[in-house]
């Protein structure tokens, strides 16, 4: 990964400060279209009000925060969007957006130019439109959003293509990266489905299997792209190559060393109504900025600070494994599926185990799936004098 | 050099443990100031050369030459990386 020493350091002092330098900020969970991933409620209940959010974004600065993700539901929905960009601004922010692209004219694509916002993510699905329409159940959604991507083109933003794979567009990826070096763009492939924030793991069926992922994992077009020196580009685009997870907060870096990733470190996300989370990927509630300030939350909630005390050398599992370099384990992800900030997860298990295999270990077994092996292997065995072998590749 | 010293207003900014971090959001670069090009930052905005050069050779005490000398070549570096400026006379 091509690590800038300019990014490298100022994430090391921001992670040994406790600075909250990248902050992703969902105004609103409302959307306008229903993609059937999708882990929000989409009802209102009860979103911050212009002047809330302004408050916050005042905190925000004042402790620090410099680069600043608006997201969604759709972004294009709130109606002081451009009134919280344009405060935002003034607090001299980097920003980043995520939205679907489907209320971008050319006078939004001039405006949000003229507000010098950095970067739009836009998720597409599929560049066949029957597969798109149908993963965001509107009818004419991938027309309509690659026509705001030309709206954006044409005023010179940076665009990035964010491609979540599921079961329904798993060959997509092909035609979607053509797609993205047609437009000149950069892309994403993300192959994290989530459970819902309620904890709803219906979702989960939506994934493909790591077998269906394999031609995906191994397609070498997929590499790390090339990256300027100091640019935030190299950051944020060249972890894992082309594929990594949309919907991380923090900046991605080698430099976080010891510690899981950034959230509760130097990132953190804001729902619309005011709660701080480590992450967007991580329920863990650490507090409320409608009863809090967020310095309050951010450097003495307990839960916050226990988030940050999880070294990954210290993981009672995940440290003795022995295919850990080729594990991608969120900690978020490891609480809402496996229950335990601190634990393994299935999904990761496999995923390392796939790695591992591509990248030419022998039989990998994570620590996980060994663990359930002896477990099983000594059970089945009455009175065992030496224990059972792991038979790699047996189970 | 008698305009305004101005700060590009395409860029974003944050003090970050003591040094000034910018991000140009049009090729998304990274510039990290050291100190004296930090403190630089936060206190030429909407200044004259003039002016800074009265205030830094009163406060240090330095010669006005030096003081001067040293400041040029700062904004020029600045100026070089397109981070700040000196805004044309009346346009300030």
């Amino acid at each position: 990964m091509p690590n800038t020493p300019v990014m490298d350091g100022l994430i090391r002092r921001t992670v040994q400060r406790h600075l909250p330098w990248s902050v992703h900020v969902d105004l609103t969970y409302r959307c306008n279209e229903r993609c059937i991933h999708c882990y929000l409620d989409h009802e209102d209940h009860g979103e911050m009000k212009t002047q809330e959010i302004k408050n916050v974004l005042e905190q925000l600065a004042q402790t620090g925060t410099l680069f600043l993700t608006f997201s969604g539901g759709e972004i294009f929905l709130r109606a002081d969007l451009f009134e919280l960009l344009e405060f935002a601004r003034s607090l001299h922010f980097d920003i980043s957006l995520k939205t679907n692209a489907l209320l971008i004219d050319s006078e939004r694509a001039r405006k949000l130019r003229d507000l010098r916002v950095r970067k739009i993510q836009i998720s597409i699905y599929s560049a066949e439109p029957e597969v798109h329409d149908a993963i965001t159940k509107v009818r004419g959604s991938l027309e309509r959003t690659l026509a705001a991507i030309r709206f954006l083109q044409a005023e010179g933003l940076q665009v990035k293509i964010a491609c979540p794979l599921m079961k329904q567009n798993l060959t997509a990826y092909r035609n979607v990266q053509a797609l993205a070096a047609e437009l000149g763009v950069p892309y994403v492939l993300d192959m994290t489905i989530t459970p819902k924030m309620d904890g709803d793991m219906s979702l989960l069926q939506l994934r493909s299997s790591t077998t269906e992922l394999l031609p995906i994992l191994q397609d070498a077009s997929l590499n790390p792209r090339a990256c300027s020196p100091n640019s935030l580009e190299a950051e944020t685009i060249s972890t894992g190559g082309a594929t990594g997870s949309a919907t991380s907060s923090g900046i991605e870096s080698q430099a976080y060393e010891d510690i899981p990733c950034s959230a509760g470190h130097n990132s953190c996300y804001i729902s619309p109504y005011g709660d701080v989370f480590p992450c967007v990927q991580m329920p863990v509630a650490t507090g409320n900025l409608r009863k809090q300030t967020f310095e309050d939350i951010w450097f003495r909630s307990e839960e916050m600070n226990r988030v940050r005390a999880v070294r990954e050398s210290q993981l009672p599992l995940c440290s003795k494994c022995s295919i850990r370099q080729y594990c991608e384990r969120c900690p978020g992800l490891a609480q809402m599926e496996g229950g335990d900030l601190l634990g393994a997860y299935e999904r990761a298990c496999e995923l390392a185990e796939l790695n591992a295999r591509i990248a030419g270990v022998a039989n990998p077994v994570s620590a996980m799936h060994a663990e359930k092996s002896n477990s099983k292997n000594t059970c089945s065995i009455p009175v065992p004098t030496v224990v059972p072998e792991v038979r790699m590749g047996s189970n | 050099m008698s305009g305004e010293i101005t700060r590009n207003p395409k860029l974003a900014w944050r003090e970050v443990d003591g040094a000034m971090v910018i991000i140009s959001p049009e090729d998304s670069q990274v510039h990290e100031l050291n100190e004296t090009a930090s403190l630089f930052w936060k206190h030429a905005e909407g200044k004259t050369l003039d002016e800074l050069v009265e205030r830094i050779s009163a406060e240090y005490e330095v010669a006005r030459e030096t003081a001067r000398a040293d400041l040029e070549e700062l904004l020029a570096a600045l100026g070089e990386k397109q981070l700040m400026f000196v805004a044309p006379e009346g346009k300030g």
